[in-house]
């Protein structure tokens, strides 16, 4: 951990967390030994290639699993109790909308849990789905849309109301480069607005590298933290930054952490 | 506009051709049996349908209101049992041990033969009105009750953590998640059910009652083969009763779970 990020109030500290699954066949831990510490507003990416474990870090976080071993706090208390005080939003690696409701009333659902006014609902996911470009599909049901598109309903609920805590397992995979790109712009401008600390979850390292304060390198059998990566690209973020000398250095370094592996 | 109806006119087209061809070979198969072969009471084996369409013509109110008597009785049973049924499930849903307590007896119940348990309902009950409702429910109760616990349980784990997620209450994610999640259950439960309960019903009235149309199906049995055609008109009024209150179910399930993969118009959609 670097000295400026360390000086900053500490959001989500983990200690130690191991994950061995009850029914893993071999002793092949899903993480060993991760230890890592997010800071209040900090935007981090978590970075690996496939089944190294990232889904489960993440939901470890959100207190949907309970590690096998070590320990974790979000503000000073157990996941537990910030998920009780529902202060999580999280885009599942899948987009889980619920096949009963409608676009916008898939978008609403954690609105209604909170009990905000209807008029006010329905004003807010309107603007969530002409965020994400689905405005036209407010009233179609989920079977209705691409993959992708339902992704980005799924983004728009997490987005809806705007957690302090944002988990989000691949949100873009299943989008084009062009959507991906777009999207990346506005979920920075987003948590430039909100405030909010962000857990990123990705196996695109130029994605990482663009939306990132750090990146959390991740590598296989068993899930290690195996290289943390700063990313010193000023904010705000910019288009032009991905053409910049600096951020593909930023890559090479990242993609070098991996072969050392 | 047009296209489309002469599109529709010709998927009826080969049903109708098969009723069309089905009725014809009825009607001489009976002309054999009667005027060819002279089997013995061949009527009541194979009757006419045109002499069973004309006693329809002449007995119409008659057959309608003790129709009527039957559907309306079975209705209410259907409805009590179909609530009892759904209750069960919730409470069995929402306690393994409420499921260990009640699960065997749900089960041990469809064992009894309503056949028998008919003439006891009435014995205890000595009203031939609330013995329809009690059998139809009775009936009704064990298949709607296994489909909508199926159809609680049947709530995806990711959704499922959605709302853990959300740290929802326990009555939230009943009322947002397992309920509408089960209708597709539920509704095969009542499917199944909904002709049964028309049976159940016109079983007690074979038993003795003074109305439905279980009533003039065994007073027409008994007077011999110069009712056939109205023995045979009541046992289709039976039939036709059970199909719609399975028509009646379906169409209710369109309205409130319209959802529903077998609803989505295909072609469409990923
Ligand atoms: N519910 C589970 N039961 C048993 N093993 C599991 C379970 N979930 C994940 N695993 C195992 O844990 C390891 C890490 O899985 P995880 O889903 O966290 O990977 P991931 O990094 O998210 O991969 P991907 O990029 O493909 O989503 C894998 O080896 C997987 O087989
Ligand atoms: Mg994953």
């Amino acid at each position: 951990m670097t000295e400026s990020t360390a000086a900053l109030v500490p959001e989500i500290e983990l200690e130690q967390i191991s994950m061995q699954y009850p029914a893993a066949f071999s002793d092949v831990l899903a993480l060993q030994d991760v230890s890592l510490s997010i800071a209040k507003g900090e935007f981090v990416s978590l970075l690996g290639p496939s089944g190294c474990g990232k889904t489960t870090l993440l939901r470890i976080m959100a207190d949907l699993i309970q590690p096998t071993g070590g320990r974790i706090e979000v503000a000073g208390k157990s996941a537990k109790e910030a998920r009780l005080a529902q202060r999580y939003g999280i885009v599942f690696q899948n987009p889980v909308l619920y096949d009963w409701r409608k676009v916008k009333q898939n978008i609403t659902l954690p609105l209604e849990l909170k009990g905000v006014k209807k008029s006010e609902r329905e004003a807010r996911a309107m603007e969530l789905l002409e965020l994400v470009g689905l405005q036209k599909f407010a009233d179609q049901y989920p079977w209705q849309l691409s993959g992708g598109m339902q992704q980005r309903v799924a983004i728009a609920r997490a987005l809806a109301m705007e957690p302090e805590i944002l988990l989000m397992d691949e949100p873009f995979s299943a989008l084009d480069e062009f959507s991906r790109e777009r999207l990346n712009e506005e979920l920075l401008s987003i948590w430039s607005k909100v405030g909010n600390t962000i857990v990123f979850v990705t196996h695109n390292i130029s994605e990482a590298v663009f939306l990132s304060d750090r990146v959390f390198v991740l590598s296989p059998h068993p899930g290690r933290l195996s290289a943390v990566a700063e990313i010193s690209l000023p904010r705000p973020r910019t288009k032009e930054m991905r053409n910049s000398e600096a951020f593909f250095r930023l890559i090479a370094q990242i993609r070098d952490s991996f072969e050392g592996v | 506009m047009n296209e489309l109806s002469g599109l529709s006119r010709l998927r009826f087209l080969p049903a109708f051709l098969w009723a069309v061809a089905l009725i014809a070979l009825w009607e001489i198969a009976s002309w054999l049996l009667l005027e060819v072969l002279q089997v013995p009471m061949a009527q009541s084996k194979l009757p006419y349908i045109h002499e069973i369409v004309s006693t329809f013509g002449q007995y119409g109110n008659t057959l309608a209101n003790e129709g009527w008597v039957t559907l309306t009785n079975a209705a209410l049973g259907f409805a009590l049992g179909a609530a009892a049924g759904a209750s069960l499930a919730v409470l069995m849903s929402a306690s393994k041990w409420m499921e260990r307590l009640a699960f065997p007896y749900a089960v041990a119940s469809q064992m009894v033969p309503i056949l028998g348990l008919a003439p006891i309902v009435y014995g205890i009950v000595r009203d031939e009105q609330a013995a329809r409702i009690i059998i139809a429910a009775y009936i009704t109760f064990f298949p709607v009750s296994l489909n909508m616990l199926r159809g609680l349980r049947s709530a995806h784990p990711y959704a499922l953590e959605l709302m853990h997620s959300y740290a929802a209450k326990p009555w939230t994610i009943y009322w947002k998640l397992r309920f509408p999640a089960s209708l597709p259950g539920l509704f095969s439960g009542l499917k199944i059910a909904a002709p049964l309960a028309v049976t159940g019903a016109i079983l007690v009235e074979l038993m003795g009652a003074q109305h439905g149309i279980g009533v003039i199906m065994l007073r027409n049995l008994y007077y011999g083969p110069s009712h056939t055609y109205m023995f045979w008109s009541t046992v289709i009024v039976g039939a036709l009763l059970g199909v719609l209150s399975y028509l009646i179910i379906g169409w209710i399930e369109r309205l409130a779970a319209p959802w529903q993969p077998e609803f989505r118009s295909k072609g469409g959609g990923r």
